[in-house]
Order: C-alpha cells, then structure tokens, then sequence
C-alpha cells in the first residue's frame, strides 16, 4: 500500500473526529458543559442516517426500517441518490439534537460534576439499549448494509488513462500547492518558536512522504504519492476511486461545521455562550436566559456529533454499538484539550495528533501476541500526554482562539471586537 | 446618556396604594413581607418597604441581611413568602434573567467580571434584546445585525469612558485592578436599560478617589432617571448622598426615611452599637 | 421445591450493595476531601484486585516467575498496602501540583481522566485482556428455604454437594416466637435509640448516628434470635415460601465493608488526622490558617482512597469469581450515583447510597422481566430521578 492511502485513511479518520471534535468544543469549549455522553449523538447519528438511506429489511437485519430515501430520489439520477443521503444525514442530525434536549432537559440544572457523570451514565445506557434491543437496530449484530452515496460513481474517470492521470494530477498537485501556501502564511506568522517546529516538522514529513518511499519503491511509488488524488488500479483506465471521494467529502463536511460553528461563536450569541462558560450568574443577572443557550448548544454540538457519525459509517461500512464506546467521548476531550480548548483549529490538531498517534504507531514492527501491549502503550502515552499538556499548558498547544465579529469598519480607535 | 423622565424629590415615606401607573411619585419597587430561611437560620424575617426613584441607601450590621434581600428580589434565591413588586408587575419568584428583562438588574458585591473575555466584550454582553443574540440571528446576520451591534458598541464605548475605563476596552478583564472591576462591574449592568440598579456595596474597599467618583457618576445618573438601591456599610456616606435611607436589622427593616429622620432614630443607634457588628 | 423471589433479590441487593459501597467509602472521601470528581478511582479498583493476584496468583500473570501463591487474605492484605502506596504515588506526582495551582473542578476531572487512562492501559499492558481468576478455596452455597405455614416458619437449607442436592436442616419458629423476635427486636432498636441520643446542638457529633445504632441493634436482635432459638420445623405445608441462597463470600464481603465504613468513621470523628481532613473538606484555607497540614491530610485522603478501591476490587474479583481490565470501569457509574445520591460528605451516606443503588439494581431486575442488562440503566434512572427533585443528592452537599 502506498503512503497516499495511508494517509488518505488517515485523514479521513482526522476530519471525522475532528468534526466530532468541533462539536464538543461548542459544548465544552465554549460553553463550559462537560458532555461525557458526546459519543452517544455519535452513535445516533450514524444508526438513523443509516437506518433512514438503506433498503427495507435487508438479509440479516430484523431491526426498524431500512427507508431506503436515496433509492425514493434515486429517479432523479445520482444527484438524486445523493440528495436522499443528505437528508438522511440531516435525519440523524435531528434524531441526535433532539435525543440531546430530552437529556439536557433534566442535566443541564445540576452541578457542572454532576452533568458530567450522568451525561455518562445516559450515553451508556443508550449503548446498552442499542446492543440490547435487537428489534430496534438490530442489537449487537450491527448493520453491514450501510448505504454508500454515489458509490456507482466511483471510480470516477475520464475516460483516457492519460487524461485521468493529468487531470487528477494537476488537481492533486494544485492541493499540495494549497497547502504549501498555508504552511508558508502560517511560518511567518509564528514566532521563532513556531519557526523552529514547522522548520523540523515539514522536512521530516515531506521526506516520509516522498524521498523514503522513491528510496524503496522507485519513481512508481513517488508518483502515487504525489499524485495522491489519482489511482492508476481503479478501474480499466485508472481514475479517482471511493476512499478519495470519502476523504473529500469528509473535509467538506468538516468544512461546513468548521464555518457553522465560527459563525455561531463570533457573534453576540457566542459572547453569551461565554458569559455561560466563564460565570454563569452573570449573563442570567443581565437577563440572558441561559438555560435556552445552553440546550442550543447541547444540541448543535450534538447535531455535529450526528453528522460525523454518518460519515463515519460510510467510512467503516459496518456499525456496531461496541464502536461507540464511552471511550470514544474521551479520545475527543483529550483531542480538545491538547488541541487548544475554546479553539476550532486546535480541535483539528488536537485530532490530528491523537490519531495520527494512535493510527502513525501501526509503522512499528511488533509481533502480533504483543498487539494489546502496543495498544496499551498507546493509550497510556495519551494519558500521560492529556496530563502533561493541562500541567504545562492548560490552554493547548493552541490557545484559546481569538473572537472577531466581521463588520463592515468604521473607526480603528479603540475597542476593536479582538483580543 | 439616555432620555429619561426627571426623578421628583419624594418626601412621602409611607407607600401609597395609588393605582396610578408611571406617576413619578410611584415607588418603582415595593416588598411586602420577604422572608427567607436557610435551615434553621432566618435571614429575611417579613421585609416591608418601597423604593422610590432616586438613590436610596440600604444600611444594616453584618448578617442584617441585605445581600440576601438582593438574592430575593433578582430571582437568585426563592423567597420563602412575601411579595416584590417592579411597578405593578409581579415578579416574585421569577427567575433572575426575568426580573432583568423587567428593568431591575444587580451587582454583586465581590465584582465577578468575566476574566477571559476583553472588558469590551464584558460591556458588549449587557444589552437587551440583541439582534444576534439568537441563534437564528446570528447565522443570518444581515444589515440590522450591523446597524445594531454597531448602535451597541457605541454605547458601551460611552459608558465606558463615562466610567472612565475606555482606554482598557482590549484588556482582558481578568487583568483589571479591584477598583477597576467595581467600575466595569456597574457599567455593565447600565447597559442592560435598567428602571433600577441594586448595588451591592460597590464602595467597599476602594479609594477615597475612586469613591467620589463613583459617587459622583452615580448621582449624575439619578439627575438621568435612573434608580439606584445602594447597600453600603459606611453609615456617613448614605447620610451625605442619599435622599432616602432604609435600615434592616436581623432580617427586618427597622426604619425608613430620610437621612436626618434615620440618623436620631434611637433604635438605629442601638443596632450599630449594640448589636451584631462589634 | 421453593424458588427464589423478591427476598432473595433483596439480599443479593444489599451485597452488590456492599460491594459497591466498598468502591463509594474511597470515591466520597476524595470527592468531599480533596474536591476531586475521580474518575480514575474505577479504575484504581481494578489495580487493585491484580495487585492482590501478584500475590495470590502470580502464575497467571505473563511476566512474573510462578512464585508460589499466597493465600487469599494475606494477599489481599498485601494488595491493599501496595495500593496505598500507589494511591500516595499519584498524590505527590499529579494531584498535589495541580492544587497547588489552584486547579478547577473540571481540570480535576480531565486529569482524573488521563489517570483513569493510563491505570487501565497499565493492566492491560502487563496482564493483557484475558480473564483472571484468584486462587481460592471453592465456595458452597447455601439455599435457605422459608416456608410460612399454618403454624409459623419453617427453615429447611440445602447445599449442593457433589452434584446431589442435600439436606442440611431443617427447623423453624412458631408464630408467636416471630412475634416476640420481632417486638423484641423493635424494643432494642428503640432502646438503643432513646438511650443513645444526647440533647443536640451544634457541636454534637456522633461517632455513630442513633438512628443508624438503633436499626442495627434492630436487625442484630433478628439475627441472633434466628440463629440461636431454634425449634422444631412447623411442616412444610406452606402458603408461602422464598429462598435465599447465601455463602461465605456474601457474609464476608457485608462485613468487611462495614467494617470498612466503621473504621473510617472512627477515623474521621475521633482522631486528630480525622478532625484535619473534616475541616480540610469544609475550608480548606480556613483549615490551612488554624494550623492544618492540608498537604499531610490530602497525602492521607489519597492513600486511603486507594487502599478502600483494592479493597473493592479485591471483594469484587472475588465476588464475581474472574478479573477484567474493565472491571473496576464498570462499576465506576454505580459508584458515582451512590456517592451522589448519599450527599458526598459522609461514609454512612456514601453506603447507604450503596445500598439504595445495590437494591434498586437487584430488586429492579428481578421486577421487570428481561431486564437484566439494564442493571446499570436502572441505577441511573433512580439517580436521575433523585437529582431531578432534589439537584444535590437526597441528603444535600452539606
């Protein structure tokens, strides 16, 4: 396997948790409510969306549905197909926000510690419901009939193998382009200390990327990997084949809550979100009815887990309920905070570092009776890192992020909206 | 400063029953018999009084009671009994954020200003009813959200530098001097458009500087039509600055009236002297 | 013959209970002394219940040379001791530096977590997931059969030996004995309580509650007047019969822990360590002013949080016969919700949360049919329950 898929498994992997992430930092972050039971919308998410888009009683499932929506649009061409999967995902969306105001409306009152353990305690016995109740989902055989949208599509080509290779090419190239221009803007904004982590960062992983594998597999494996977008095995004239589809629309998913939730927070709605996290007596003394604040929030972030947990089930192909772990929950918190808490990109490094730390070791040779102690290892490194991290740098690796509402200027004199 | 109606100077101590609504000479806020008890310990023993606009002064020894009677009448503790009344609406029992959108905000008597967010941001939370202060509104946006975030920083550029605290608008308000605090403490709660202002002791431990100050914006916001209900513990202070002091004492109001009235009151004396606060 | 009913689950109640509360005495004195919510004491639990193993059983751990085994008790003993001074370990190397920052409730919380993470990975590293067993001697159960007939109680037990199910006797109580035994033990548990309780005032403090002295007396006298007058059976025509079964295991486990929570309730109200850590969890810096080394009491607090969660773990391991990494994970919930429910400031409160959420889940389960998987839900829907009319727990955050 070349370390384009790889890292495109990766990737995919990081833009889903970190979309799971952004919803807990709404939450958490922002807000100041420490959601334990963050995996559960996970869980609904990826059930209803499954649920509502795959066909009616498929073999081996005696559970509630399928609805088979993309095959009602399905008359509409792909598009259409696809059209029944967005609303499937917006049906887990609603099924997890609105599963998260029957929970908050009895949690949301007590102590900040007392949320935490029964947020818990109902995110696992929403598990144990789902593992339990056969007819329901059908309990712990999962679902394998997970609808992939527009996976006829796929591999998508264009019909000459040169073509496809230079058009995919340039598109890949143009991304890499992309990112080298972030990675300069970002260079020589930091300070010498960020200078000198990019300075070591970029060159290791580029020579990861591209020199080791040209050492080892010769200009082949150099061209799959710059040409990341490209899969010269999919199909008779090579094209772009699923995995890549998922990334790409992983990150577009990623994409959108990444905006949705920046809105949300640079706005007067967001300055109340942190009047609540900080003191709430304080936003409730100046009439702000907090409570409603805090259920939206509870529910957005919740909608946002939904949403991760149907791109997470395309990705997988198979849900379970013992996927859905309240360990789960706790990988996002620690993404979070060593990420930056109250900070959306810290989310996505925070989740870039827990798997690319988690998924980056499987490069180590061990042999396989000492697979457990590998994973043990792992996690125990995560746990030491979580705490080093809150000792030394409470606020993450990126800080808490900066606040601008965007309009249109009028003065520069003091009292600009950033910190 | 905002319009407002001219405070008439009110000399009639006994509240009137007059179903007049908006007349000046109306108290803004009438208690009638609060009470309040934690376990076995009564705080609040059936409090009795009214609040006419203008600067009025609560007075009492330690444990008298008055920060709890604060708790009471903002939504922050139920009361066990008795009425509190904003004009002639109820807002017994209501909770906090809803007797703020009724017109009677409070400050707390140790500032709790919100340390990781800009002062700015701190004075720009305050206002009612912001246009984005919803959800729906602020993923839409739009040119009244605009025009009315703009019309909100304005202001609270004006209260602050009436408070004299405009140049800190960009500090974190966690890095803020205790005098400082007390300042942003009491803007803040100017911006939400209030009928009356509950302050808790915003005179304890500052500077003689910064009392005058303090008091002096206060008085200039009484000439504006706002109301004020001041707790302060320094008996002479109330005496020079307010038209109507209120005294309370283990849980009960002993006396009301004007300065001079309260001052050769007999059973004051004997509060201050005899009572809990040696 | 007689099927187990609503008293049997009753009993098996009280002993998940009891095991249960062995793992709330450590979480409530953390949560009330050092204000930690500590979501790595489930965890510690399971530490616990292997360190006992390094001892009992060190042939199934891979990396150890077979040493032998000590027996169970001693091991346990041993297991214990070592826990405390892990629980003294994390002390000093975590919690003590993150109070000494001023650290909040939710910064605990999250670094309990990473404990919580790197305790589990721990076992899990060493041990690997299989499942463990201590070595032990094998226990009989018990079945106690009560029969109400016409003429009173009859008791027959029975014991499965090699396969045969025997007889081991049978004897019972005429009505009026019932009777008597039950007034008798309505008197001593009033006695106990009238002549116990002292006029109260603020500083009355009771080494053990009267209400709490009188109930035990109570069921005491039902005890030993079951035990000792025993006449002949009342025949077995009966109206009504249960059967409890009972063992070694659930009697020592029921007395451990209370003999767990009476120890540490002397702790706390006749020392002078005990008086530190009471005021350390009212005012810390009031404590700190009046001379209290909040340091020493917290290093205290640490070490014997730890050593109660082996003492859980090495009950539970017994109890349910096998180890798993996760075991101590799994009870953390019902842990939580029975410190919650009982007011996190005392041990009696803590067991008797124990208790409630131990019955809730057994009774629970024995009520509704097909609801054995849910014995976790149905502890949480009463705590939920609980904090929906009463948002601090039954008894208050005194």
């Amino acid at each position: 396997m070349a370390v384009a898929d790889f890292v495109i498994t990766l990737l995919t992997f990081v833009a889903i948790y970190s979309l799971f992430g952004l919803g807990l930092n709404l939450k958490f972050g922002f807000t100041g409510l420490i959601d334990f039971g963050h995996v559960a919308y996970f869980m609904i998410g990826a059930y209803v969306t499954v649920v509502l888009t795959m066909p009616a009683g498929p073999a081996g499932y005696g559970g509630i549905g399928g609805f088979a929506l993309p095959a009602l649009f399905g008359a509409l061409g792909p598009l259409g197909s696809f059209l029944g999967w967005v609303l499937g995902v917006a049906g887990g969306m609603a099924a997890a926000a609105l599963v998260s105001l029957a929970v908050g409306i009895p949690t949301l009152r007590l102590r900040e510690d007392y949320l935490a353990i029964t947020a818990l305690g109902i995110a696992t016995i929403l598990t144990t419901v789902v593992n339990d109740e056969e007819w329901l989902f059908n309990g712990p055989f999962g679902i394998n009939t997970v609808h992939a949208p527009l996976r006829d599509v796929f591999p998508v080509g264009l019909g000459d193998f040169t073509l496809n290779m230079a058009v995919f090419g340039v598109l890949s190239l143009a991304a890499f382009g992309l990112l080298g221009y972030w990675i300069a803007r970002v260079f020589r904004r930091r300070g010498r200390r960020g200078r000198a982590v990019l300075g070591v960062l970029v060159p290791l992983v580029a020579v990861w990327y591209f020199v080791l594998p040209t050492l080892s597999g010769g200009t082949v494996e150099l061209t799959r990997n710059a040409l990341w977008l490209f899969d010269p095995t999919a199909g008779p004239e090579g094209g772009m084949d699923y995995d890549r589809f998922v990334l790409l629309l992983s990150l577009a998913a990623l994409a959108g809550g990444y905006w949705l939730v920046e809105r949300t927070i640079n706005s007067p709605y967001g300055r109340v979100l942190r009047a609540i996290r900080e003191d709430e007596d304080v936003p409730r003394a100046l009439g702000k009815e907090t409570f409603r604040y805090k259920i939206q929030a509870l529910m957005l972030g919740s909608a946002l887990a939904g949403a991760a947990g149907a791109l997470w089930a395309i990705n997988i192909g198979f849900i379970a309920p013992d996927q859905f772990a309240a360990t789960i929950t706790f990988y996002a918190f620690t993404a979070v905070i060593v990420g930056g808490t109250a900070n959306n990109r810290g989310v996505i490094l925070g989740t870039a570092f827990f798997w690319g730390v988690r998924n980056g070791t499987r490069f180590i040779d061990v042999p396989s009776q000492y697979s457990i102690q590998l994973a043990a290892a792992r996690l125990m490194l995560i746990g030491v890192v979580l705490m080093l991290v809150l000792y030394y740098r409470p606020e993450g690796l990126l800080g808490e992020q900066e606040y601008e509402i965007p309009l249109p200027s009028r003065d520069g004199s003091g009292g600009t909206d950033d910190v | 400063m905002s319009e407002r109606d001219t405070p008439t100077s009110t000399t009639d101590a006994t509240p009137t029953d007059s179903p007049e609504i908006g007349d000046d000479r109306d108290p803004i806020l009438r208690v009638e018999g609060l009470a309040k008890r934690f376990g076995g310990i009564t705080a609040l023993d059936g409090v009795d009084l009214a609040v006419d606009p203008g600067l009025t002064g609560l007075i009492g020894p330690n444990g008298a009671g008055k920060t709890t009677l604060f708790n009471c009448l903002t939504g922050f503790h139920e009361p066990d009994a008795g009425r509190v009344r904003l004009y002639d609406a109820d807002v017994t029992g209501d909770e906090p954020p809803a007797v703020a959108q009724q017109g009677m905000v409070r400050t707390f008597q140790i500032p709790r200003e919100l340390a990781e967010m800009t002062v700015f941001e701190n004075l720009l939370l305050a206002p009612m009813h912001q246009h984005a202060e919803r959800l729906r509104g602020a993923w839409t946006r739009g040119d009244r959200f605009v025009e009315a975030e703009l019309a909100i920083r304005d202001r609270a550029r004006e209260i602050a530098a009436f408070f004299e605290i405009d140049h800190l608008l960009d500090e974190p308000a966690g890095s803020l001097s205790g005098g400082q605090r007390k300042l942003l403490e009491i803007a803040r709660v100017l911006l939400t458009d209030p009928d009356i202002v509950l302050l808790d002791e915003p005179l304890a431990g500052v500077n003689p500087t910064l009392e005058r100050k303090i008091l002096g914006r206060i008085e200039e916001l009484v000439r504006d039509g706002y109301s004020f209900l001041l707790i302060e513990h320094d008996i002479d202070l109330i005496m020079d600055n307010c038209e109507r002091v209120i005294v309370m004492h283990r849980g009960e109001v002993l006396t009301t009236g004007s300065p001079a009235d309260v001052q050769s009151d007999q059973r004051v004396i004997e509060a201050y002297l005899g009572g809990d606060d040696v | 013959m007689v099927s187990a009913g609503l008293l049997d689950a009753t009993v098996q109640g009280l002993i998940t209970g009891a095991v249960i509360a062995g793992g709330a005495l450590g979480l409530s004195l953390i949560y009330d002394i050092a204000e930690v919510p500590n979501f790595a004491h489930g965890d510690m639990i399971t530490v616990g219940a292997y360190l006992a193993l390094v001892f009992n059983n060190p042939a199934a751990i891979p990396f150890l040379p077979a040493f032998g085994s000590v027996p169970f008790a001693l091991a346990a003993v041993l297991g214990v001791a070592l826990a405390g001074g892990l629980g003294a370990a994390y002390e000093l190397a975590i919690f003590r530096k993150f109070r000494h920052r001023d650290a909040d409730l939710i910064t605990m919380v999250i670094v309990s977590l990473g404990l919580a993470l790197v305790l589990r990975n721990a076992v899990l590293f060493l041990v690997g997931s299989k499942n463990i067993q201590y070595r032990t001697q094998s226990v009989v159960t018990t079945d106690f059969d009560f029969l109400l007939t016409r003429g009173g109680v009859t008791v027959v037990t029975t014991q499965r030996r090699a396969g045969e199910l025997v007889t081991t006797g049978e004897w019972g109580y005429p009505w009026w004995l019932v009777v008597a035994g039950l007034l008798a033990a309505v008197g001593v548990g009033y006695a106990i309580f009238a002549l116990y309780r002292e006029e109260e005032d603020f500083t009355t403090v009771y080494l053990v509650p009267p209400r709490i002295l009188g109930a035990a007396g109570s069921v005491a006298t039902v005890l030993l007047v079951g035990a000792f007058v025993r006449l002949g059976p009342q025949g077995t025509d009966y109206v009504l019969g249960t059967r409890i079964g009972l063992n070694v295991k659930h009697i020592t486990i029921l007395a451990v822990v209370v003999a767990a929570m009476f120890v540490l309730n002397v702790l706390l109200k006749t020392t002078d360590l005990g008086r530190a850590m009471r005021a350390t969890a009212d005012n810390t810096d009031l404590a700190e002013v009046r001379g209290v080394d909040a340091d020493r009491v917290q290093l205290v607090v640490w070490v014997v949080a730890a050593m109660l969660a082996a003492l859980a773990g090495i009950l539970t391991g017994w109890f349910a016969t096998n180890l798993t990494p996760n075991m101590g994970f799994a009870l953390l919930l019902p842990i939580f919700a029975a410190v919650i429910l009982g007011g996190i400031s005392s041990p009696y409160g803590a067991v008797a949360g124990a208790m409630i959420i131990g019955l809730s889940m057994d009774v629970g389960v024995y009520l509704i049919p097909g609801s054995s998987t849910y014995r976790v839900a149905i502890a949480f829907v009463i705590l939920i329950g609980v904090l929906l009319v009463r948002p601090d727990g039954i008894w208050g955050d005194v």
